[in-house]
């Protein structure tokens, strides 16, 4: 009973955590949608949020889906190849100091090349198709990644590692039972980076040299002066950016159930094991 | 002696600095542990205490000097005996089940076996019905059980005790006190301790230890005469009170404060 009352008190407070954005999105919409009218704007500069909302009715199935299916593919290939090669690079740069040395000074110096200059150039290498946007992606979602898994990696204290010493533990031991663990908080906010990054690479990478995506769509539109359907499919993408940076946080929450216990979950946990006390059950202290 | 399980023969340690070039820590010190046996080590903060059993545990190579356990030299080769380091280092990822099954795990034992063995000792541990919580739900007392469970089940032949109870608060520690001479009495177990309360080392040992300031050797060894089965009083009878004042007279550079005493 006192579970299910504190279960209802803290969907009372999320409800009362989501008010408040939203009520700032209702009068930032509210004030737009005024000022478009009383100013006299026209669409083509600035349209109305209703208008937005007709446009997203009317071509949101039919022309942004479609477009958008094409950008996400590309994103999740980019994202997927970020991952790996994240993957590989910081276990490089923490087992090998001649890679330290020698190869991360460059891949820092690549960084500061706007990668999307290079769109043009990919295409003749590697064709008209989404292969050079794919590696655009990865070129910019890769960095944050592999900085923030560096990090956590590191950031194990070394007695640990002398705890695990002294019971023989092997290296793999010590990497996969110690280090990932303690790296997973920091490799998860370099996750979520990523993720942002890798949607808005994709897009912009379809502004040269692609002929479909919600990128080229955007471009397309913008030359035409369609403004309003500029805004719809940034919407659309904006929609689809959260819910990808929210589906990295909910694996986060799933693989971190130490920090993230939440008391759902702790129910569930103590009816698994009725004789758990009322103490057992895990909360974090802060 | 064949009852001998652990013998430390002329140990000598130090760290490298760039300037005072090799700096001792460890001045020549020698320990002899008979199986079953507890035996503590007292002495001033900073003195080589843990530098002492970094070495025993084979994480850190003396300057010179023997470790051997069974009659097997284990210097420099980690592995051997059962470590609980100054902090819990308990992993806060793992539920306390998971925490103190580690030492199989690492070696690569049949899990099913050692998790019911770990799950049978819960309870004379007082983690009963906290198998699946995660460390940060735990007090300090129960932090440093389940680190105790958790060295003991890494199976040993001996096994070193850095300051177990030092941040806990006094009440605590006497009732953890009581717990861990039954517990190692129970297991059988052999173990050294280290400690600045001179009540806790005389209170669990046969045998005290003084260790002078750094670097370290032994000012002297207290033999304690109180009874295999002490209560908690035996800390207020004259004898307690008598090894209290060797102990400290030790700890305070009294050189013959021994032979003074007997
Ligand atoms: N690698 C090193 N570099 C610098 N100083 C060191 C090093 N190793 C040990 N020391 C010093 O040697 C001394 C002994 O350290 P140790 O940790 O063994 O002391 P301790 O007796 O366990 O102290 P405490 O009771 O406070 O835990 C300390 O003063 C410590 O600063
Ligand atoms: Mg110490």
């Amino acid at each position: 009973m006192t579970a299910q009352k504190s279960r209802n008190a803290s969907l009372l407070s999320h409800l009362g955590d989501a008010a408040l954005p939203f009520g700032i999105v209702v009068a930032l919409l509210a004030t737009w949608e005024a000022a478009v009218h009383l100013l006299k704007i026209q669409p083509f500069v600035l349209p109305a949020p209703t208008e937005i909302f007709k446009e997203l009715l009317i071509s949101g199935p039919t022309v942004i889906l479609p477009q958008l299916h094409v950008t996400l593919i590309e994103t999740l290939a980019g994202y997927l190849a970020a991952v790996i090669i994240s993957a590989i690079l910081s276990v490089l740069i923490l087992y090998s100091s001649t890679f330290r040395r020698g190869v991360l000074p460059l891949i820092v110096a690549s960084q500061t090349i706007p990668i999307i200059t290079m769109a043009p150039v990919l295409v003749i290498w590697f064709g008209y198709n989404s292969l050079p946007r794919i590696i655009i992606t990865a070129i910019v979602a890769f960095f944050p990644l592999t900085i923030a898994a560096v990090t956590g990696l590191k950031s194990l204290e070394p007695q640990f590692i002398d705890f695990f010493r002294s019971l023989n533990a092997t290296p793999a031991q010590i990497f996969f039972k110690l280090r990932l663990p303690v790296a997973l908080p920091s490799i998860f906010g370099g996750l979520k980076v990523a993720a942002t990054l890798a949607v808005i690479g994709a897009t912009i990478s379809e502004w040269v040299g692609a002929s479909q995506g919600i990128g080229y769509l955007i471009a397309q539109d913008t030359a035409l002066l369609n403004t309003t359907r500029v805004f719809a499919s940034l919407t659309v993408l904006g929609v689809a950016g959260m819910a990808l940076f929210g589906l990295v946080g909910l694996i986060e929450r799933l693989s971190m159930p130490w920090i993230y216990a939440r008391p759902s979950m702790a129910w569930l946990r103590a009816s698994q094991n009725p004789r758990a006390p009322a103490a057992a059950v895990a909360r974090p202290r802060q | 002696m064949d009852g001998v399980r652990l013998q430390i023969s002329n140990l000598h340690s130090g760290y490298a600095t760039p300037d005072r070039g090799l700096v001792p820590t460890v001045d020549g010190v020698d320990l002899a542990l008979n199986r079953n046996e507890f035996v503590s080590i007292i002495g001033p903060s900073g003195c080589g205490k843990s530098t002492l059993f970094n070495v025993i545990a084979g994480l850190l190579s003396p300057t010179s000097g023997e470790v051997a356990l069974d009659g097997k030299a284990i210097v420099g080769r980690p592995g051997h005996v059962a470590y609980m380091m100054q902090r819990d280092l308990l992993l806060p990822w793992r539920t306390i089940l998971d925490n103190v099954v580690l030492g199989p795990e690492l070696a690569g034992k049949p899990m099913e076996a050692a998790r019911n063995r770990a799950a049978a000792l819960l309870r004379r541990f007082g983690l009963e019905g906290y198998e699946n919580s995660y460390p940060s739900s735990l007090s300090g007392g129960m932090r440093q059980r389940a680190a105790l469970l958790r060295t003991i089940l890494c199976d040993r032949s001996v096994v070193l005790l850095d300051e177990p109870f030092g941040a806990l608060d006094a009440l605590t520690r006497a009732t953890m006190h009581e717990w861990l001479l039954g517990i190692q009495r129970e297991f059988q177990q052999t173990m050294i301790l280290i400690t600045h309360d001179p009540d806790e080392a005389i209170y669990l040992s046969d045998r005290v230890y003084v260790a002078t300031p750094r670097p370290m050797r032994f000012a002297g060894i207290v033999p304690i005469e109180l009874p295999y089965d002490r209560g908690r009083d035996v800390t207020m009878t004259p004898q307690f009170a008598d090894h209290k004042r060797q102990v400290l007279a030790l700890l305070r550079g009294d050189k013959g404060a021994l032979d003074a005493l007997h």
